[in-house]
């Protein structure tokens, strides 16, 4: 029996419609009705503004919303543009949309995105996220001009963020890319990237697409996959982001989708990030990055005792992952009181690591050991919050700095251990 | 005699435009002449077009190609003499073609007499036939049209010492409307030739008519009041002949020139022809659908009249900023194929001489919403020389052969009023009349068969039409329709082969009938009808309920 497809045959139709593309934008969605006119008109007037003459699509991929999302999608007319933003487009710039069956799906909406894109036989592709508030139009601009003009694979994105926002990102998922993969992307996982047609359509084939609900960190997958191939990275500038509405911070699916994906990506990879030496900095567009200072309250201390509690509570599991002197030091500091305690940034990154081969090892279930390095993570980002309240953005930068460096000088302790014993 | 047909004849025509220095040389002097011109009537009867636009044969220093006249009522001795139009006007109406003589209202030639006596005397009695002033500051908000070669719409007039208005070259003044003696005389020119049996008049640069302060001086309603005059005029004494308005203007501009019927019969679409070759580039509708969205409705007598290339270049002034830097690096990446505010190219050249957007862009020509009007050549695709000064590299003789000058003329090549095309793929060797004539899948040969079809059903010329808008857009659908005649025409804009759904389902249960072949394609139904089309291709379709 033949294997079903991710694009129905109406979809098939509309891409039919749309043709060959030199361009094209990707914008996953779910009930995003209020928050999506905002970004299209944006995507529109940066295609028509700074690609009047190449063949541009948007499409839409919409994971079920209820909220009439794909109508305010495809009902977007490119004649508004000219009131707004004093544009006349030269040609046709067609939105479609697709809905798929399946709950939500980041990994679904991908695969859908790359396969249009392998159709429609797109020379640059930018995903854009449909939360994003401020969105300008020259952040479709800045993601697909390295690709389209400048021969990039992939343009992944700097955000001006809050100095506390992207924690998880600054302590793990940007040192630990950086150290192993000797490049240094500020946001390896976003929800807002650009790419090749070539690369896509070389992960849309060897990836392992999983058409199940949630969030995979196929993002992060791409990212890696894009300097482990050897592909053209770049980084772009866009501005500040925010988001629509909070999102509730689930700690264990984010570890999943960033540490998870990491420490998996690490054995196939092993012949390329054991010769890595050092990192390189990537070609940027604009500010390589930037922060806010604004006053954000922070409950501490709850984090202090999530993180000695988790110490306690996981000892079996911590001593089953880590190496007798690293968990006997965390057992130290997960003892003292909130003015002393410090996760310091060596014990960090060597507690990283060797999470990281003990991953390698499945010395427990793999999942296991990704979530157990929840609690720990807290106890890092009680100590950046910590060091950090009062810091000047580049004394925040010194400290990420400083972390990144760790990570890049006990990389032969990685080595060690994932070679070695326990 | 005229030919016989109603009073709308013009709705219904092919109309085919030629300069008769460039179509045949009689009397081997190397220039065109009437003479020649009849000897070739059954070429443009066999071709099938109803009515020939004369461009300007009058006597004149030639320094605008005739659009600067000395004379307006005689001919250019190089074209032969009065006689000689009227020998020609007499073949043409026995072979039911009709005649269009293009008229320069707006000027003459600085060499015309009245011009001469005008600038003699500031107390001559012509003084009062032009536009003089003292100073030049006068009229200011007036753009000026040969941007490449003038700098004012002012001239110096040393002999006269004060300045006279001029919106095209300098050595072409103006002629004085306000003055109601100017308005009576150019009546006068205009009946010299009705009565000689003329069917209609292309008049040249309408909108420049009268002057005003504080105005673009374009377009005014003292310019129209003139119009409505001449055409008051005409209709009483001279029913049946037409009278087709050379205005370069956008579509709302445009309109008024027809008045409630009783201005023009007929005006060039400019702004279409642009986007037709935009679209065709881009492989995109948009331009094409948008320019005729935005043109409004026209009096039932009236049309509109479209063409692909004409002697001029093709004018990118009707557009914007960002459409004309698209057509110059698409049509003229080299500057000297660059004039004013267009391209000196012809319709071949510009389609890089492939067939299949030639034929595209004749089928979009013959169906969309007006008279057709075919420039001297393109029926055979000739080429162009850039390399000729002004728009002359357009203009060149006519290629009736492979043989000496190109079966032209029978003058020494040296003599010829411009040199023939003789490279490899535009040479009078590779495309002349003879040899397509010879093969029945050449190009004229296809034209003939396209003007057949064009002419088999009154519905492109008077019906009304109705854009249809698959969701492919490079794909342009339309209904012609007129009374219980019904064309579908779908054009792929495209290099490559679409599939294009087209939502027919307010013509439930008739059958297509393909034009070109006569064969037929299913019945509609309830689904989309489906098309596939290779590239650059299109289809007509009769609608039948059977």
């Amino acid at each position: 029996m033949a294997e079903e497809s991710i694009l129905t045959d109406d979809f098939i139709r509309q891409l039919i419609n749309v043709g060959e593309v030199d361009l094209l934008v990707g914008l996953p969605t779910h009930n995003n009705a209020k928050t999506v006119e905002t970004v299209i008109k944006a995507v529109q007037a940066g295609l028509l503004k700074c690609f009047p003459r190449e063949r541009t699509a948007i499409l839409n991929v919409d994971g079920g919303s209820k909220d009439g999302t794909p109508d305010v999608v495809t009902g977007a007319s490119i004649n508004d543009l000219r009131r707004v933003y004093n544009i006349h487009a030269l040609r046709t710039l067609p939105s479609i949309s697709t809905r798929y069956a399946s709950s939500p799906s980041s990994e679904t909406s991908l695969h859908t995105i790359l396969s249009a894109a392998e159709l429609l036989r797109a020379k640059a592709c930018a995903v854009i996220s449909p939360e994003s508030l401020n969105i300008e139009p020259e952040w479709v601009v800045k993601l697909l001009r390295p690709v389209y003009q400048d021969n990039a694979d992939f343009v992944a994105p700097i955000y001006r963020r809050h100095k506390f926002e992207g924690v998880l990102v600054s302590n793990v998922v940007y040192p630990m890319t950086r150290a192993l993969y000797g490049q240094r992307i500020r946001e390896p996982y976003a929800s807002e990237f650009g790419f090749s047609g070539r690369f896509g359509s070389l992960f849309l084939t060897q990836h392992s697409w999983r058409h199940e609900p949630g969030q995979f960190g196929t993002e992060l997958e791409m990212t890696l996959n894009a300097i482990t191939g050897g592909y053209k990275v770049s980084q772009a500038f866009l501005g500040t982001k925010s988001r629509s509405e909070h999102h509730p911070d689930d700690l264990v699916a984010a570890m999943r989708q960033t540490v998870g994906v990491l420490f998996s990506s690490l054995e196939p990879n092993f012949a390329t990030w054991s010769a890595v030496d050092g990192s390189k900095p990537i070609s940027t567009v604009g500010p390589e990055y930037e922060v806010t200072l604004d006053p954000l309250r922070v409950n501490r201390k709850r984090l202090k005792d999530m993180f000695s509690a988790g110490v306690g509570e996981l000892e079996s599991v911590l001593r089953s992952i880590l190496s007798q002197s690293t968990f006997e030091a965390l057992q130290q500091i997960a003892a003292l009181d909130e003015e002393t305690c410090r996760y310091p940034a060596e014990l960090w990154a060597k507690t990283v690591y060797e999470f990281a081969a003990s991953y390698h090892k499945s010395v427990i279930s793999r999942d296991h050991i990704v979530q157990a390095l929840v609690p720990l993570y807290r106890g890092r980002m009680f100590t950046f919050l910590v060091e950090n309240r009062t810091a000047s953005a580049e004394q925040i930068e010194n400290g990420i700095e400083f972390l990144c460096r760790e990570f890049e000088r006990l990389r032969p302790y990685l080595l060690e251990v994932w070679n070695g014993g326990k | 005699m005229a030919p016989e047909q109603g009073a709308l004849w013009y709705k219904n025509a092919v109309i085919y435009q030629v300069h008769v220095r460039g179509f045949y040389d009689n009397n081997g002097d190397g220039i065109g002449d009437f003479e020649g011109l009849a000897q070739k009537l059954d070429y443009l009867r066999e071709l099938g077009i109803d009515a020939i636009w004369l461009m300007p044969f009058f006597p004149s220093p030639l320094r605008d190609d005739g659009y600067d006249i000395s004379d307006y009522t005689s001919v250019h001795p190089s074209y032969g003499t009065l006689e000689d139009f009227k020998q020609f006007l007499l073949a043409a109406h026995e072979r039911s073609i009709r005649v269009i003589v293009e008229m320069v209202l707006n000027h003459t030639s600085d060499q015309h007499a009245w011009f001469q006596e005008s600038r003699s005397s500031q107390d001559n009695p012509r003084r009062d036939w032009y536009v003089w002033s003292d100073t030049d500051s006068r009229y200011r908000g007036t753009r000026i049209i040969f941007i490449d070669t003038e700098m004012s719409n002012w001239a110096w007039d040393p002999i006269s010492k004060s300045y006279y208005w001029h919106r095209f070259f300098s050595h072409q003044p103006d002629l004085n409307y306000d003055n109601p003696i100017v308005r009576e005389q150019m009546w006068s020119v205009m009946k010299f030739w009705l009565e000689l049996g003329i069917d209609g008049f292309r008049l040249d640069a309408v909108p420049y008519l009268v002057e005003r302060e504080g105005t673009s001086c374009e377009n005014l309603p003292e310019t129209h009041d003139i119009i409505k005059e001449l055409r008051r005029r005409l209709d009483r004494e001279f029913p049946g002949r037409m009278l087709l308005a050379e205005a370069n203007q956008w579509p709302a501009d445009l309109r008024p020139y027809f008045g409630d019927g009783d201005e023009f019969h007929m005006a060039f679409h400019f702004p279409l022809m642009p986007r037709m070759f935009m679209g065709v580039k881009l492989e995109d509708r948009k331009p094409i659908t948008e320019i005729l969205q935005q043109t409004p409705e026209i009096p039932d007598s009236c049309q509109w009249g479209l063409f692909l290339r004409n002697h001029d270049e093709l004018t990118l002034e009707m557009v914007t900023d960002i459409e004309r830097d698209y057509m110059y690096d698409s049509y003229a990446l080299s500057k000297t194929m660059r004039i004013n505010l267009g391209i000196r190219r012809r319709l071949a050249p510009l389609l890089d001489n492939d067939r299949r957007r030639i034929e595209l862009m004749n089928g979009m020509l013959m169906s969309l919403p007006g008279t057709p009007i075919i420039y001297y050549g393109d029926e055979i695709g000739m080429g162009d020389n850039v390399n000729l000064g002004d728009r002359n590299g357009v203009r060149t003789p006519m290629q009736w052969s492979g043989g000496w000058n190109g079966g032209f003329s029978t003058a020494d090549p040296e003599s010829l009023y411009a040199p023939l095309l003789l490279n490899p793929v535009f040479g009078f060797q590779a495309i002349n009349v003879l040899s397509q004539k010879r093969s029945e899948h050449s190009l004229l040969s296809w034209m003939k068969h396209l003007i057949r079809l064009r002419k088999s059903t009154p519905a492109f010329g008077s019906g009304s039409i109705e854009f249809l808008y698959p969701a492919n857009h490079r794909v342009l659908a339309y209904i012609r329709k007129l009374s219980n005649e019904t064309i579908l025409v779908v054009n792929n804009l495209s290099s490559s082969a679409q599939a294009v759904e087209l939502d027919l389902r307010a013509f439930k249960g008739n059958i297509l009938i393909e034009m070109f072949g006569k064969n037929l394609f299913p019945r509609i139904g309830n689904n989309p009808y489906l098309l596939t089309m290779g590239p650059y291709q299109f289809f007509w379709f009769r609608l039948r309920q059977i």
